[in-house]
């Protein structure tokens, strides 16, 4: 067990980070990701309170459906958090930032003329993400209605009685589903699912699928100083909404260009980059890692890193891994696929 | 863990095997285990010269980089290349296939300061 956010999470279960990756890749795995937050966002001002405090356009979606959206920093447009909103019903929706950002969300949300009613409920749920090629399939010995929840849908399903909310999404490149189950309830839904054929994974696992993926990780590559359109993420951001959270000051960076850009670097060999390292092309520095690993996948190590945005894709650079120069290629994630 | 009998161990939790002036060298279950999954280990030449409580080569899982120290001094006169493209062996097989380099001991009093399988086990269990 790891101290992560405030809570203890385990990095693995028994077969370890690397098994528990492939798991992923080529069965089904299940996370507790109750480190998640929950804001529950309801009544006459939740829709325009979540328009104006994040980047994303709801209108593109509907009740039912899920959205990957952006908080931003109102002076800068860094990303203060990357949330999925899960719109469950009309006038409810429950708004899922990282572990630790819960209280900026909460504030973002209350900023707007009409302040809806936001109830933080984290302590109240339990969130399993079941997440590989096989999940549908060995989910739906458990309950055929979760399984069959859409990949970025979201639905009010009972199972064995116990009301959830099952959603569509998750953080590793797979399909899946994310249950939102009562406090009480979610030791036996775990059993249930552990039952059904589907292997527990930890922290690291579910940060080395995430990596090779190609997925942000808040504190990595997003953050203070990071706007979205440096992390490559633009399409999260909706300028034709109107004015939201940030927009004056990252319509200024989209007119001027960002000075760098997240891309990925895959490594000649097994050695793993680590965040913080110089990233060089003819010896001269073109950037930083943000987050490296070794990609089970592909058996090569993988990173993020923020480069210089004149860098093409195939470009050969070398990584200074504690001063060593390693050769990695300039490649557009995800790495596993 | 598993802290077998007959080896010599050092306090940075690695092995040492004995043999005449030559010392066959790893790390511990209890390492492997503190690490994770290894994916990757820089390993020394042969020929190069190490003296005891120096780093001669790093082990990285998926969590980590550690540093390997060499538990005694001496020339590095066989490596487990093998380890190169099969790290994961530091794992499976920590006192066997997961062996990493024998050293050519040139002060083999230095085994004195290191602990047998009791002190070893008492020093993880504290």
């Amino acid at each position: 067990m790891v101290p992560f956010g405030g809570w203890d999470m385990p990095l693995n279960y028994r077969d370890g980070t690397i098994a528990e990756h492939q798991a992923c890749r080529s069965g089904a795995v299940v996370f507790d990701v109750s480190h998640l937050g929950t804001v529950r966002v309801t009544g006459d001002g939740a829709f325009a309170a979540l328009q104006w405090a994040f980047t994303n356009d709801l209108n593109r979606i509907a009740p039912g459906k899920a959205q990957y959206t952006h908080l931003l920093d109102a002076d800068d447009a860094s990303v203060l958090d990357d949330i999925i909103v899960w719109w469950v019903d009309e006038d409810r929706f429950d708004v899922m930032p990282n572990a630790s950002n819960t209280d900026r969300v909460v504030n973002a949300l209350s900023e707007g003329p009409l302040v809806p009613e936001i109830t933080d409920v984290t302590t109240n749920r339990a969130v399993l993400a079941i997440q590989g090629p096989d999940a549908r399939e060995r989910l739906a010995a458990v309950s055929a209605e979760a399984a069959a929840v859409g990949r970025f849908a979201v639905a009010r399903v009972e199972i064995d009685g116990i009301p959830v909310v099952v959603a569509g999404t998750g953080y590793t490149g797979e399909d899946g589903v994310e249950i939102a189950v009562p406090a009480g309830a979610a030791p036996a839904l775990w059993q249930r699912v552990l039952a059904a054929g589907i292997t527990p994974a930890g922290l690291g696992a579910r940060d080395t699928l995430r990596l090779e993926a190609g997925l942000p990780l808040h504190g990595h590559e997003l953050g203070p100083g990071i706007s979205p359109l440096q992390a490559g993420l633009g399409w999260v951001v909706r300028f034709d909404k109107g004015e939201f959270r940030g927009s004056a000051a990252l319509a200024e960076e989209r007119d001027r260009g960002p000075h760098r850009l997240l891309r990925g670097l895959l490594v000649e060999g097994r050695r793993p980059p680590r965040e913080g390292q110089r990233v060089l092309l003819d010896g001269t520095e073109i950037g930083v890692v943000s987050s490296g690993n070794f990609s089970p996948v592909r058996g090569q190590g993988v990173a993020l890193a923020f480069l210089d945005p004149a860098i093409a894709d195939g470009a050969a650079v070398v990584i200074d891994v504690r001063g060593t120069e390693v050769a990695a290629t300039v490649t557009k994630p995800p790495f596993h696929r | 863990m598993n802290v077998p009998e007959g080896l010599r161990y050092s306090s940075d939790h690695e092995w040492v095997q004995v043999d005449g002036d030559s010392a066959r060298i790893g790390i511990t279950d209890y390492a492997q285990d503190a690490l994770g999954d290894v994916v990757y280990i820089d390993l020394p030449s042969t020929g190069t010269s190490v003296d005891a409580g120096s780093t001669f080569g790093e082990v990285e899982s998926t969590k980590s980089v550690s540093d390997l120290f060499a538990p005694v001094s001496g020339e590095v006169v066989a490596v487990n290349d093998e380890l190169a493209d099969a790290p994961e062996r530091l794992n499976t097989d920590p006192y066997g296939d997961g062996w990493i380099c024998t050293i050519k001991m040139s002060d083999a009093m230095q085994l004195d300061g290191l602990l047998d399988a009791a002190g070893y086990t008492a020093l993880i269990d504290g």
